[in-house]
């Protein structure tokens, strides 16, 4: 591959030009209810190219290598359509790396009897119970060949396998219908997998008892987040903030975003890191070539970093961070986040709710979203916190704040700390999803914007 | 294609081949600027079987290894559902408008002006923001073909403008998304343009609300909000679950008699059109609410089955993918108030138009809580500033069975088309 690649790459006149191309294997087991839904395993191969001349890039994917020298020409003569400007590249070193990965069990080497026997087991599991009305399981295994060349003199060839199993059980009475759901796996091979009887159980017992759980009454209140919503909070609240995209064409958000501006107390630090086993953000270098690194967002309550791919990083004379992520082939290399999580503190959860006169605990998640300003995220359920003690079940909430306050207002962080990754990922402009871990420990956040009836 | 066709069948009883082929051309602006132009040629084939009475299935992109998409659709007909259907026979497939030569025919430079326009009238109105986003258009060619000797190839054309203009004050960010779509060309630079200054324009004054209950007025954007729940509901795949709230509802009054819902992959120009679904289904029209009554399920060909009734030629997918029923164009009819009609109406009220935090809730039951990214405080049948930094919530179902009047303009949004819509009450948080 590497000496096709290099053949085609050498006749391309760019100031910069970029091939990357990927061969996926993908093995997906779906149930939905009774029914299985999906199995089986597919296949994938297809590239791109990345052309920058003067002011402007193009990008060009395709399915047929074959073609990639008139794929190479397109990309060349529509790069030079836009002549304005000059943009510039942060240098980084060319590297010539290979990286296989190692599992303890490669899911090709299960066949896919096994793999459909032990989703029928949690499947089971799932709808054991009376009050389940239903079931979703997805799980897959997904090996990625990646390749990538420049006209810088970099090629790395990286192999990737993720093992991710989801499972959601719903629950009903009558009119009411609830869900919850357990995600694991991440970067590594079958064993992610098995041995996930208890967590099947445990989606079960909580859609369950949603079924009692209350909606919550809209208003501000001390809310207690769990490791679950602290990672999301970590990544809505202030992760895509970090994002050097949007400010690295933008004065008025990059006055807004000074380093050394405080954003919290100096308790709090928050961290974007690639390089952690096993976790759905991990990677070696992103797909601009370049080594992932760890980097600090905010160090001591201060804005002190920033995620930034090697465009961003030159525009705003900072070094590159290797954030340069795109979900597929399809789609060019933009900046992301990896595995971003609160470093922990010291507080206890028994001390942080005893301190509550009235507020929620809130845990688990289902989503969140950001417009650098806003954002929103919604845990899976919540306890009612009255006078230091846990009190009835609430469900159907969703909490909102400002980014630039809600930092500033967690009082209390956790000992504890816990990464989240499983199926699914983050979403950015057309690009969705992109595997990320998230992870953080218990916090304790006043004046909190609840939705609610 | 024929070929991998004749192998597939001679090992199994059914066998469908379904390929999908598209190209596509992007210009994206970044900072007021032209910073990219994007291509993307994608290829790819599913082939569907069904051996033992089980379906199997598998996809790939080179076309070069036939012998592996076979033998992996027919391990995975080891363990697949039953099925409950024959693949169709051909039939009388209709030839709605959904190919347009002008889209073809448009040079990037034209969709290069055509950004540069919306910029230009943008800035021209709000020199402060920063505008991105881009022109983009695709073709697109389906063919499909089964053992019971269906083989039919159509092309599919579609065109998008899309901006998003932002400033960030201290304190204070503003970002306004528009955008436009279809299957055939049009000019949108200025009406792309003119939605975007019209917000700003609402937006200069900031206005408060203290939390309670108001009515609300649901821009066209806005109601996708409340219909992402209803098509959970109506789809044949979560009835056939009995996961659906609307399971025992056919017939029965579920939304006020205003509402008329059909789904209708016919409708020219549609982002959904096509003149038959992803399984071979000729498409035709299908009322979903007629007068407030639910009237009908959508559902692909397995559920159909599952469920002792017929496909309504929902069966969505792409080459990647086992067909699942999906709604196509999901059109709405108009009312007869106009907009200004319906704000003169409120005493004191929001506008309901960009959210942030949509489908995060128990949206399969209808409940939705979500920030209001951009909506506006109406007094006294006016628009008096924007409204931010408060939680919207309530439930899809109640309120659209507290509709108080219909708008009179329909847009499209993606393949839904909807007027804006006057609801009684919604719950303000903040």
């Amino acid at each position: 591959m590497k000496a096709y690649l290099t053949s085609c790459l050498e006749k391309a006149r760019a100031d910069y030009i970029e091939i990357r191309y990927e061969e996926i294997r993908v093995v997906e087991i779906h149930y939905v209810g009774k029914e299985l839904e999906a199995i089986g395993e597919s296949s994938e191969k297809g590239g791109a190219i990345r052309a920058k001349i003067k002011g402007g890039w193009s990008f060009v994917s395709f399915n047929d290598i074959d073609k990639l020298k008139y794929y190479l020409r397109l990309a060349v003569d529509e790069a030079s359509l836009i002549k304005k400007g000059k943009i510039k590249l942060a240098p980084v070193p060319p590297l010539d790396r290979k990286v296989s990965i190692q599992v303890q069990k490669d899911p090709r080497q299960i066949s896919l009897e096994e793999k459909y026997l032990l989703c029928s087991r949690y499947n089971q599991i799932l709808l054991s119970s009376k009050q389940i009305q239903t079931s979703d399981l997805k799980y897959a295994d997904v090996r990625i060949i990646k390749y990538f060349l420049n006209s810088d003199g970099t090629y790395i060839e990286q192999e990737r396998i993720d093992t991710v199993l989801g499972m959601t059980a719903i629950a009903r009475r009558g009119d009411n219908i609830q869900s919850a759901r357990e995600g694991i796996g991440g970067v590594g091979g079958y064993e992610l997998v098995e041995g996930r009887e208890k967590e099947a159980e445990k989606a079960v017992r909580r859609a369950e008892d949603l079924l009692d759980a209350e909606p919550a009454t809209g208003g501000r209140y001390t809310v207690i987040v769990d490791p679950k919503l602290s990672g999301v909070f970590a990544h809505e609240a202030f992760g895509h903030l970090s994002e050097a995209d949007f400010l690295y064409e933008n004065r008025r958000m990059q006055k807004i975003m000074r380093l050394g501006r405080v954003f919290g107390s100096s308790r709090l630090n928050i961290i974007d890191e690639p390089k952690i086993k096993g976790e759905g953000g991990y990677y070696l270098y992103d797909d601009e070539g370049v080594e992932a690194q760890k980097t600090y967002l905010i160090k001591e309550g201060k804005l002190v970093g920033r995620l930034h791919s090697r465009e961003t990083a030159a525009r705003m004379g900072e070094h590159p961070t290797g954030n340069a992520r795109a979900i597929s082939y399809e789609y060019p290399p933009i900046v992301r986040m990896s595995n971003t999580y609160i470093a922990p503190g010291n507080k206890s959860l028994e001390e942080m709710i005893a301190e509550v006169e009235e507020g929620i605990y809130a845990k688990g998640f289902r989503g969140g979203q950001t417009n650098l300003e806003m954002f929103t995220f919604s845990p899976e359920e919540g306890y009612l916190i009255q006078k230091g003690k846990l009190g009835k079940k609430l469900r159907d909430l969703n909490l909102t704040g400002n980014i630039f306050t809600t930092l500033s207002n967690i009082e209390d962080i956790g000992n504890d700390l816990v990464f989240f990754t499983g199926p699914g990922g983050c979403g950015k402009g057309a690009q969705s999803p992109l595997p990320v871990s998230t992870g953080g420990p218990h916090l304790k956040i006043r004046d909190v914007v609840v939705g609610g009836r | 294609m024929e070929k991998i066709l004749e192998m597939a069948s001679s090992r199994a009883e059914e066998a469908e081949l379904y390929r999908v082929r598209s190209q596509t051309k992007e210009v994206g602006f970044q900072a007021d600027k032209l910073k990219s132009v994007e291509s993307a040629f994608e290829d790819g084939v599913g082939l569907r079987v069904i051996k033992n009475q089980r379906i199997g299935f598998s996809s790939l992109t080179d076309l070069s290894d036939p012998q592996d998409l076979i033998n992996s659709a027919l391990e995975s007909a080891k363990f697949g559902q039953e099925a409950r259907f024959n693949l169709p026979h051909p039939g009388r497939i209709p030839s709605p408008q959904c190919y347009n030569s002008q889209v073809i025919s448009l040079k990037t430079h034209q969709m290069v002006e055509e950004g540069e326009r919306t910029i230009e009238l943008i800035l021209k109105e709000a020199p402060n923001f920063k505008c991105e986003g881009g022109a983009e258009k695709t073709e697109i060619e389906v063919m499909i073909m089964n053992s019971r000797g269906l083989s039919f190839s159509f092309k599919k054309t579609t065109y998008a403008l899309s901006f998003y203009a932002f400033l960030a004050k201290e304190g204070d960010f503003l970002g306004v998304q528009e955008g436009e779509a279809s299957s055939k060309y049009e000019d949108w630079s200025s009406s792309v343009a003119r939605r975007i200054t019209e917000a700003i324009r609402l937006s200069r004054k900031k206005s408060k609300i203290n939390p309670g209950r108001y009515p609300a007025i649901f821009t066209p954007r806005a109601v996708p909000l409340l219909l992402q729940s209803l098509k959970i509901g109506i789809n044949g795949k979560t009835v056939q679950k009995k996961a659906s709230p609307l399971l025992d509802k056919l017939g029965t009054r579920i939304v006020s008699p205003c509402i008329n819902i059909t789904d209708d992959p016919l409708f020219s120009f549609g982002l959904a059109t096509a003149p038959l679904d992803g399984e071979g289904i000729p498409s035709r029209r299908t009322q979903i609410i007629k007068e407030g009554v639910l009237k009908n399920f959508i559902y692909d060909l397995q559920t159909a089955g599952l469920m002792e009734t017929e496909s309504t030629a929902n069966g969505a997918r792409g080459y990647d993918s086992l067909p699942s029923p999906s709604t196509s164009n999901f059109i709405l009819t108009a009312g007869d108030v106009s907009f200004k009609e319906m704000v003169k109406d409120i005493k004191e009220g929001i506008i309901v138009d960009q959210v942030i935090g949509s489908g995060q809730s128990n949206t399969l039951m209808g409940e939705f809580s979500v920030n209001l990214d951009l909506g506006y405080k109406v007094e006294k049948g006016r628009i008096v500033g924007r409204l931010k930094d408060i939680m919207v919530s309530g439930n899809a179902y109640t309120m659209f069975n507290q509709v108080a009047t219909l708008g009179s303009e329909l847009r499209w949004i993606g393949a839904t088309r909807t007027p804006g819509i006057y609801f009684k009450e919604i719950n303000v948080a903040g």
